[in-house]
């Protein structure tokens, strides 16, 4: 009987582990950017695209213009995404569709559209977004009070 | 102490744990830790008389708050935690004071003339009902002292007060929150025959009202009535039989801690500068209820002195870490351990059995 | 004491006695209602929003009192631990339901240890559980501002700058959750004559209560139950009294902790030192301003409370506004309103428990005397 009950709790314990490693990886968010810019990569020149328009689960999330940057949220680490460039103007748009995986470790991906396009190894066009870190001047100060009415909504 | 010494089978660290009982383990580890901190003090760069300057200061802010703890545990009414009730008298004391145009000393008076009818009423309401639910007394104070200060916050933006000096200019409703009193009563006692060496200052006049206070209360205890009143507390059914009148007695004493209350905050204020008013009461009554329990005092026993040591560690403590801890590693906990120590201690004085239970 | 042979204007007035809190609301909002000038869609909606944030969270209160351990000022604990479950979700970017679910997790054993040791405290305080629950939540939120203030990014890594205080440790007064915000909300919601209805969430509350039902059923429920009715009659009986009340503060921690993520959730943002602090007070209100009292609760009373009490909330500033001139005075009003109902519930629970005694005591002596003349 003892032996059963520390089974069965062995075994809820478990579980929740099992469940939470799994929402780690099935939740992890990661932003996308849509770089839309020349890149030199191996001595090869890669030209912008007069238009990219990406589309994610069938919306559009992004519309470039040459050097411009777009930008999605994914969760998880398999990531769709569509889209239709145009190269030059009056050209017929050109469609095309991917399929990334994205590495766990890191928050933001910048992806360079033409680079994809022509077919480049990854680590040519992936590469991680660095955040500008801001220079805060004011050091945010922490009030402590157990009485704090402030809070207008419940 | 004298027969344990006798007794030759009680080795030396049997009698060193009974004293430590006796003094209990949470006031010594704060005072050594207060001791710490005197001793580290001068190495971080702080002077030390200026911080013992501090420590006299808070001590003489807050002790006459403390002190207002002392009747109704010596009753049996337990721990005030019903503070703000009686401070919220001394804030109508201070601000009708000020608003029917006194100042200076003239305004601390008045101040305290005005709170006591008003110290009076909420207390004979307060021990009636106190008597109402005898042995549940300290979670009803409680929450009675919250709904006191939070009706009063209202009525601190309702009540017809005009002079500039707090209320709102305005909107010309209500009054501020904090608003400064040097043009009206502070420091009218620590001002008071201030003594001066160097950097060490002495708030005598406050130091004096204090002791006036708590003499008066000892002696009260000594009174008929005050022996009365500490018999209530420690065995109620055997004080009925001997024919006192139980809740007339904790009726008093309620009434007595609620106008100390009123006049604690009175001195609080003329100490501090600034008159605070809407949630600040919320926060006074806990670390009254910790330090005169750090000063040695249970649910049910309260003495002057366990007063006067325990507001020296507590305020010694809040005072003293601050400016050390900063100096030290340059990293300010001091907050945290005051929220820490202090409900800690309350804590400690719930969870021990033979001291609470009546 | 004889309710058989009342007549019913008796039986009337003892119904508006016993039930007088819940009718004073319903007299306070009625008023309230036409002064406000509220839309009757915007007063269901906002009710909707906040039956379906802090129902699970009151649910938390239930068991104690079943135990005979009065309201659990301690169910603040609960929510500190999911506030740190949820530091840690954002800060390792997981979003969306997984976030929730895995916040959910995390707070489980932070929650049920901080419930294991508060179930012990409140067993050396037998009798005085609710002033040592309340002084429990005051101190451990000084444990808390510790971990979250000082060690949270210096010892316990946070990654993130946007969770991390600029000076390299502690936390940030606000932590962003808009990653998770009402995403358990948004699932399966539906749009009922205008009211937005959550219907996931009031799923996950349903099933606590049909949970709870289910508990007081079981062998473990009965045993909370005799405990609550008397320690020591349960003793004699063979149940480990005290082993049953740590039991159900810990339990009642640890449905706290995920009330609080499914609260937090539909707020969408957190205030660290903050959120937490008021969270007990409120949720003890509702509950008995839906006629509950500190020995006696029901799930009926937590969703007659959570509806009374929050209309209330929503009416006040404005009827405040509207009255005065003045929306702050409605806000102290809702605040005093809470503190006094609390009051109340405490007083009524201390004359009756007095007068019970009193009952027993004056048997007791008339027992005696027959014994005497024997």
């Amino acid at each position: 009987m003892k032996k059963r009950r520390f089974l069965i709790r062995a075994g809820v314990i478990i579980l929740l582990i099992a469940i939470g490693g799994c929402m780690m990886v099935i939740g992890r968010g990661h932003t996308v950017y849509f770089d839309n810019k020349k890149l030199e990569y191996e001595g090869q020149q890669l030209d912008t695209y007069r238009r990219i328009n990406v589309f994610v689960n069938g919306e559009q999330v992004a519309k470039l213009s040459a050097k411009e940057r777009g930008m999605a949220s994914c969760v998880g680490q398999s990531f769709h995404f569509d889209i239709e460039a145009t190269k030059e103007k009056g050209d017929d748009p050109e469609q095309y569709s991917f399929d990334l995986s994205l590495p766990y470790g890191i928050d933001g991906v910048i992806v360079n559209l033409p680079a994809i396009i022509a077919g480049l190894p990854q680590e040519a066009w992936m590469s991680e977004f660095v955040p500008m870190v801001v220079e805060e001047e004011e050091e945010e100060e922490i009030v402590l009070d157990d009485f704090d009415m402030s809070s207008d909504d419940i | 102490m004298s027969e344990y010494v006798t007794d030759s089978n009680r080795t030396f660290m049997d009698r060193v744990r009974e004293t430590l009982r006796n003094f209990g383990l949470p006031r010594l580890i704060i005072a050594a830790f207060l001791l710490l901190m005197f001793i580290i003090a001068p190495f971080t760069g702080v002077n030390l008389w200026t911080q013992i300057t501090n420590v006299i200061n808070r001590f003489s802010w807050n002790v006459v708050l403390v002190l207002a703890m002392v009747p109704m545990v010596h009753s049996g009414c337990g721990l005030n935690f019903g503070l703000p009730v009686g401070i919220i008298a001394g804030l109508l004391g201070a601000t009708l004071s000020i608003e029917w145009g006194f100042s200076g000393p003239a305004s601390f008076v008045m101040a305290i003339l005005i709170a006591t009818p008003f110290a009076l009423l909420f207390g004979v309401a307060y021990g009636w009902l106190l008597n109402k639910i005898k042995g549940g007394e300290m979670m009803i104070a409680t929450y009675v002292g919250f709904s006191v200060v939070s009706f009063f916050c209202m009525m601190w933006l309702v009540l017809p007060y005009k002079r500039p000096d707090m209320a709102w200019g305005f909107e010309g409703t209500g009054l501020r929150t904090t608003f400064p009193i040097d043009k009206y009563y502070g420091g009218v006692l620590s001002n008071l025959l201030r003594i001066q060496i160097g950097r060490l200052v002495i708030p005598t006049g406050t130091l004096l009202f204090f002791a006036l206070l708590a003499i008066a209360i000892w002696a009260f205890l000594h009174t008929k009535t005050g022996t009365a009143m500490t018999a209530v507390g420690s065995n109620p059914t055997f004080a009925r039989a001997a024919g006192i009148n139980v809740d007339r007695i904790r009726m008093l004493s309620v009434i007595m801690s609620t106008w100390l209350a009123a006049v604690g905050i009175l001195v609080y204020e003329q100490g501090f500068g600034f008159v605070q008013l809407y949630n600040a009461p919320f926060n006074m009554a806990l670390p009254a209820v910790s330090a005169i329990l750090i000063g040695g005092a249970t649910a049910s026993k309260a003495s002057i002195t366990n007063v006067i040591i325990g507001t020296i560690l507590f305020q010694g403590m809040v005072t003293m870490t601050p400016t050390v801890m900063n100096g030290l590693i340059n990293l300010d906990i001091s907050e945290v351990l005051r929220v820490v120590v202090s409900n800690g201690m309350i804590l400690y004085a719930l969870t021990r059995k033979s001291e609470v239970t009546r | 004491m004889n309710g058989k042979n009342t007549s019913s204007p008796k039986k009337a007035l003892a119904f508006v006695g016993n039930n007088a809190v819940p009718i004073m609301f319903i007299i306070i909002i009625a008023v309230c209602i036409p002064i406000s000038g509220f839309s009757p869609t915007f007063l269901l909606n906002e009710i909707m929003t906040r039956l379906s944030r802090n129902a699970f969270l009151i649910l938390s209160l239930l068991i104690p009192i079943m135990a005979g351990m009065g309201l659990n000022f301690g169910m603040t604990l609960g929510a500190m631990a999911a506030e740190i479950a949820l530091i840690f979700a954002t800060d390792w970017q997981i979003w969306g339901i997984p976030g929730i679910v895995l916040a959910m997790i995390i707070s489980v054993p932070i929650s049920a240890l901080l419930g294991l040791a508060c179930g012990r405290i409140l067993n050396a305080a037998k009798g005085r559980e609710m002033i040592t629950s309340y002084i429990i939540s005051f101190f451990m939120n000084g444990v808390y501002q510790l971990v979250v203030l000082y060690m949270m990014g210096s010892i316990i890594p946070i990654i993130h700058n946007n969770v991390k205080l600029p000076r390299g440790y502690g936390v940030r007064a606000s932590v962003d959750l808009t990653r998770i915000r009402k995403s358990l909300d948004g699932v399966l919601a539906v749009n009922i004559a205008g009211v937005r209805v959550p219907l996931l969430t009031i799923l996950i509350i349903v099933g606590m209560c049909l949970i709870i039902v289910w508990f007081r059923r079981t062998k473990l429920g009965q045993d909370m139950r005799a405990v609550g009715q008397d320690m020591e009659v349960a003793r004699a009986a063979g149940i480990d009294v005290e082993k049953t009340r740590i039991i159900s503060i810990v339990i009642s921690t640890v449905l706290a902790g995920i009330g609080m993520v499914i609260y937090l959730q539909n707020m969408g943002d957190m205030a660290t030192y903050s959120s937490h602090s008021q969270i007990g007070m409120f949720c003890i209100a509702a509950l008995l301003v839906g006629g509950a009292s500190v020995d006696r609760a029901s799930i009926g009373n937590v969703f007659l409370g959570v509806i009374l009490f929050h209309t209330m909330f929503i009416l006040a500033p404005r009827a405040g506004a509207v009255i005065t001139g003045n929306e702050v005075i409605g806000e102290y009003f809702r605040v005093f309103v809470s503190y006094g109902v609390i009051t109340l519930a405490l007083i009524m629970y201390e004359t009756k428990k007095r007068r019970a005694k009193a009952h027993m005591g004056a048997q007791l002596e008339l027992e005696q005397r027959e014994e005497e003349k024997r």
